[in-house]
């Protein structure tokens, strides 16, 4: 008898023990886990792959998805925001999911700024171009509706999983313990955190869609003081959205707008902060591909008529007044090209200089200390300079990226070849819908109950002033100025 | 003793094995983590190894380098009032691309750790316009850097409840990858010991934070006082010796002469010695270290006068210089440079004089010979004055006089009432104007230190020489007093 009991004692207790060692094992590898959502196809993986920017700073998908819900955005989604949306997919572009310790994460990656959108007509279904400037997005607004939210009393646990339910959305029962007990209110700290290290940004004139200030978010990564210490002047850095195509061709240029950085992966990890992408969570190999394939991604050809002779006529005015700066055409381009990718100096360009001066030297050495320490010793920052002018940029795909000038305050290429007195001085921003005859997006008011953003260039650093006179061809008799705008279509 | 048991011999074998086989690489591990020193270097000239390079200080005073990267960005209200954010902040000339600010070593001594080196008040820069990346100079004056700003923020930081291994790590955890022992070892020894060792640190600096103290300001400190509370024990006292920083290039000129300002000390080796102890190098290898600093200023040149100078009004200032100046300031045989002007020849300013005394050099001779460190000792000098500096690069050694209580040339040449009372000084644009730099734009006022010369140790009486000659003279012995040399390219 008393040998039996034992011999089940002992069955019993090594049961015990393999369940225990088999919840343990399973518990280390759903800890562990690390796995973003895999695209094989390049494109896709530029759309929708995971810089690594979860890890650090992605938000639950469930509270992601059931933020817009809760807090009754338009749609129940992203979609006011801009956010572009294909059909049969989630998540929209510009937003990449990875599992990270058992639990889905979302965040942004390089294609929520870098995506955007055109239609010939407002009927018409958009066309997403990789690599073009996001037109649509207003990131500040999106960041505006998340601090808000995380401020909000309905930012609960209760709320989340009870919507989340109603949704579908299903988490596992560990998951639900997690969310309940822990990740919804580090969430809630982490964005109210961040809200508060971007405040001096969240005061400046809006943004409106397709703009951004590329390096307020680095000031508030490495927590610049931004009381009165920082002068107003630096303190606006508002910038249209660049395109990003033909980067094996920008290597040794001066990039961003005012040319701070002649390195295409610095600038680029230098981005990759933006979709939260720190030194030691930044996904190498993922970032690797979408660097390879934004090296020779391309603009889209334009698409409508282009009359021949009215653009060679427009070439040869191209080639006397605009080619030296700009390069001989929007494909062939490099350093060492007259004074592409050089820095006109301010008082040449004599563009609005907020964005210039929201850039300090302070702020250049200080991102020397970036990537520092990482296993290679070559990842340290060390390209960042601090100038004094805006970089004269390649061309390639121009008809795409409208509003023109490094603030986007100018809507139209043939309004760029006005001098600065004859550009509208109020325009509406987010329309989609493209100006074949002046070469830009239409500005609409209003359309369908959706409001545009209206752009107003008195506004501190929307200044639509510069870039004029007659080496910028603004002096051209009319017929010439809509000649060089009939050439620019085909870059 | 009777032998031992067999089982004791056991258990002792047992023991040895085990101390042997854990004892030893817990040892090892620890030596490596804490104890291991890396070169740094190699460098790729001397002036690299001047402003970057170790003098041996990381071993007592490094602070940990991911302490001293999140220190900035988790206490920005702690950086002073003028600061611009992160560690350029305290003004302290900073290269573009280099991961330091000069005088900021890094070296590893079990883990990366940060000290200073001679550079971080020993090397300068100035702009020949606002829009310029400012020019770097090795071995000259810092004229823009608060020192005092970097002791007290490290200290008030260690002071501040934040100062905690959570808030620490959190910050730290955004830019490195950190193994799980280092991790450990930050959050349970690093961390805490460093608070400890600057909090333990902060009543050697008592004397200078009293209430209504001086301020030392940008590019000055009080560098007897600074030896006198280091080196001896001896009591506070009231007096007040902030002085300007010395150009330490072409320092051969200085051999056998009286060095510090008031001639405390007859050798460059020993002054080099004393203030690398200051920085806390290590006393064993303190001389070595001095030899290659001593041959890098020797060799060191200041750079040539940056804008025009009239080549016809400066042979009109020669003769002045020869008959106004050159009896103390010339470089030919028979002058009084290096030797020491008595007071009441000179009438500067006397405070910094009175800061030193016999009973402090004799105990500071003490102190030094107690560490094992041989070298020619501090004195009082028998003459109470101030000793007579050679003029090489004169032009870029603003302000002027010992306490830096003259903005520029011009004003020196002026008597005392007509000298400034209150000017700016930190900013590095020059002025060729008045010969120094911008003392007083609105630029100079937001990022300079404000000099009242009205103040204990800022007096700027005295040195009256040639305030007397008619304009057009002044004018031509200021021509004459840009060139003087030798400067770069001169033997």
């Amino acid at each position: 008898m008393t040998v039996l009991r034992e011999g089940w004692l002992k069955v019993a207790l090594l049961l015990l023990l393999a369940a225990g060692l088999l919840i343990g094992l399973y518990l280390v590898s759903r800890l562990t886990s690390n796995s973003p959502v895999v695209y094989t196809d390049p494109k896709e993986h530029f759309k929708y792959g995971s810089t690594g920017g979860e890890i650090l700073n992605g938000i639950p998908y469930t509270i992601w998805k059931t933020l817009p819900v809760i807090f009754q955005l338009p749609g129940g989604d992203y979609r006011s925001f801009g956010f572009l949306y294909e059909s049969g997919r989630d998540l929209p572009v510009g937003v990449s999911k990875r599992r990270y310790r058992g639990m889905d994460l979302v965040s942004l990656n390089c294609a929520i700024c870098h995506v955007g959108s055109y239609r010939s007509n407002p009927a018409e279904a958009p066309h997403y171009v990789l690599g073009m400037p996001s037109n649509t997005v207003d990131l500040r607004a999106y960041y505006e509706f998340l601090f808000n939210a995380a401020a909000n009393e309905k930012f609960t646990a209760g709320r989340i999983l009870g919507q989340a339910e109603q949704m579908g959305i299903h988490e596992d029962f560990l998951n639900r313990q997690i969310l309940r007990y822990y990740a919804v209110s580090l969430t809630r700290t982490s964005l109210l955190n961040f809200a508060s290290r971007l405040n001096f940004m969240l005061t400046n004139p809006a943004f409106g869609p397709g703009r951004i200030d590329t390096f307020g978010p680095a000031k508030a990564l490495l927590n610049f003081a931004t009381d009165s210490r920082m002068p107003d002047t630096e303190k606006i850095g508002t910038t249209d959205l660049p395109s990003i195509w033909y980067q094996r061709q920008r290597e040794g240029l001066h990039l961003h707008w005012d040319g701070n950085n002649d390195k295409v992966q610095e600038r680029n990890r230098s981005a990759a902060f933006g979709t939260g992408a720190f030194p030691p969570t930044l996904d190498r190999p993922n970032m690797k591909r979408v660097e390879d394939f934004l090296l020779d991604a391309a603009p889209d050809p334009y698409p409508y008529p282009i009359d021949k002779t009215r653009a060679e006529r427009g070439k040869q005015i191209y080639g006397q007044l605009c080619a030296n700066c700009h390069g001989p055409d929007g494909k062939n381009f490099g350093p060492h090209q007259g004074a592409l990718g050089e820095v006109t100096p301010i008082e040449r360009i004599a563009t609005d200089r907020f964005r210039l001066d929201s850039y300090t030297a302070a702020l250049a050495v200080d991102q020397n200390q970036l990537y520092a320490e990482t296993s290679d010793p070559n990842e340290r920052f060390s390209h960042f300079r601090k100038t004094f002018g805006y970089a004269n940029l390649p061309l390639d795909g121009i008809w795409l990226r409208g509003p023109y000038l490094h603030n986007g305050s100018v809507p139209t290429l043939r309004d760029l070849l006005e001098p600065s007195a004859n550009r509208p001085k109020l325009f509406y921003r987010g329309d989609d819908t493209f100006d074949p005859v002046r070469v830009g997006f239409l500005s609409t008011p209003e359309r369908n109950g959706r409001k545009f953003f209206a752009f107003d260039t008195s506004v501190r650093g929307n200044g639509n002033k510069g870039h004029e006179g007659k080496t910028y061809g603004t002096d051209l008799p009319p017929a010439d100025k809509d000649a060089l705008v009939e050439f620019l279509k085909t870059f | 003793m009777s032998t031992l048991s067999p089982n004791w011999k056991r258990w002792l074998a047992i023991a040895a094995i085990v101390l042997v086989v854990v004892g030893i690489p817990i040892a090892f591990t620890a030596w490596y983590k804490f104890f291991r020193e890396v070169d740094d270097g190699p460098w790729s000239s001397l002036e690299e190894r001047f402003k970057y390079g170790s003098i041996g200080a990381e071993a007592d005073a490094g602070l940990p380098y991911w302490i001293w990267v999140a220190l900035p960005r988790v206490f920005p209200d702690l950086l002073p009032r003028d600061g611009q954010g992160g560690w350029a902040s305290f003004g302290i000339p900073w290269e573009e691309g280099h991961e330091m600010p000069i005088g900021f070593t890094k070296k590893t001594v079990g883990f990366p750790r940060v000290a200073n080196n001679c550079a971080i008040c020993h090397a300068t820069s100035y702009r020949t316009r606002p829009d310029e990346t400012p020019k770097i100079v090795a071995g000259g004056p810092n004229h823009t850097g608060n020192i005092q700003a970097v002791l007290r923020f490290l200290t008030n930081c260690a002071k501040d409840p934040r100062f905690n291994a959570d808030i620490l790590m959190a910050e730290i955890n955004n830019h490195a990858s950190l193994s799980w022992l280092d991790k450990l070892a930050y959050r349970f020894a690093i961390i805490p010991q460093t608070r400890k060792a600057l909090l333990a640190r902060e009543p050697q600096f008592g004397w200078m934070n009293r209430p209504n103290w001086p301020e030392w300001g940008e590019g000055r400190d009080d560098p007897m006082n600074l030896t006198k509370y280091f080196m001896t024990k001896l009591p506070v006292d009231d007096t007040v010796g902030t002085a300007d920083f010395p150009s330490i290039w072409n320092l051969g000129l200085r051999e056998g002469k009286w060095l510090n300002w008031c001639g405390e000390t007859p050798s460059p080796l020993s002054v080099i010695i004393d203030s690398a102890l200051g920085l806390q190098a290590r006393p064993s290898t303190v001389v070595s270290q001095a030899a290659w600093i001593q041959e890098f200023a020797v060799k060191k040149r200041p750079p040539k006068y940056p804008f025009p100078i009239d080549a016809a009004l400066a042979a009109k200032g020669k003769p002045l210089f020869d008959q106004h100046c050159n009896s103390c300031h010339g470089l030919g045989a028979g002058t009084r440079v290096g030797q020491i002007i008595e007071i009441a020849e000179v009438k500067t300013d006397n405070n910094r004089l009175i800061t030193w005394t016999a009973q402090a050099a004799d105990i500071a001779n003490q102190t030094v010979e107690k560490l094992g460190v041989k070298r020619i000792g501090i004195t009082k000098p028998k003459i109470e004055g101030y000793q007579a500096v050679p003029l090489d690069g004169i032009w870029l050694r603003a302000p002027y006089l010992h306490n830096g209580s003259v903005p520029n040339l011009t004003e020196l040449l002026e008597p005392e009432e007509k000298r400034s009372k209150v000017f700016y000084r930190g900013y590095d644009m020059y002025d060729p104007a008045v010969v120094g730099f911008d003392t007083t734009s609105p630029e100079a006022r937001r990022l300079g230190f404000r000099v009242d010369t009205t103040i204990k140790g800022n007096g700027n009486q005295g040195h009256l020489y040639g305030t007397t000659l008619p304009p057009a003279e002044k004018k031509a012995l200021i021509e004459y007093l840009k060139t003087l040399g030798p400067v770069e390219g001169e033997a």
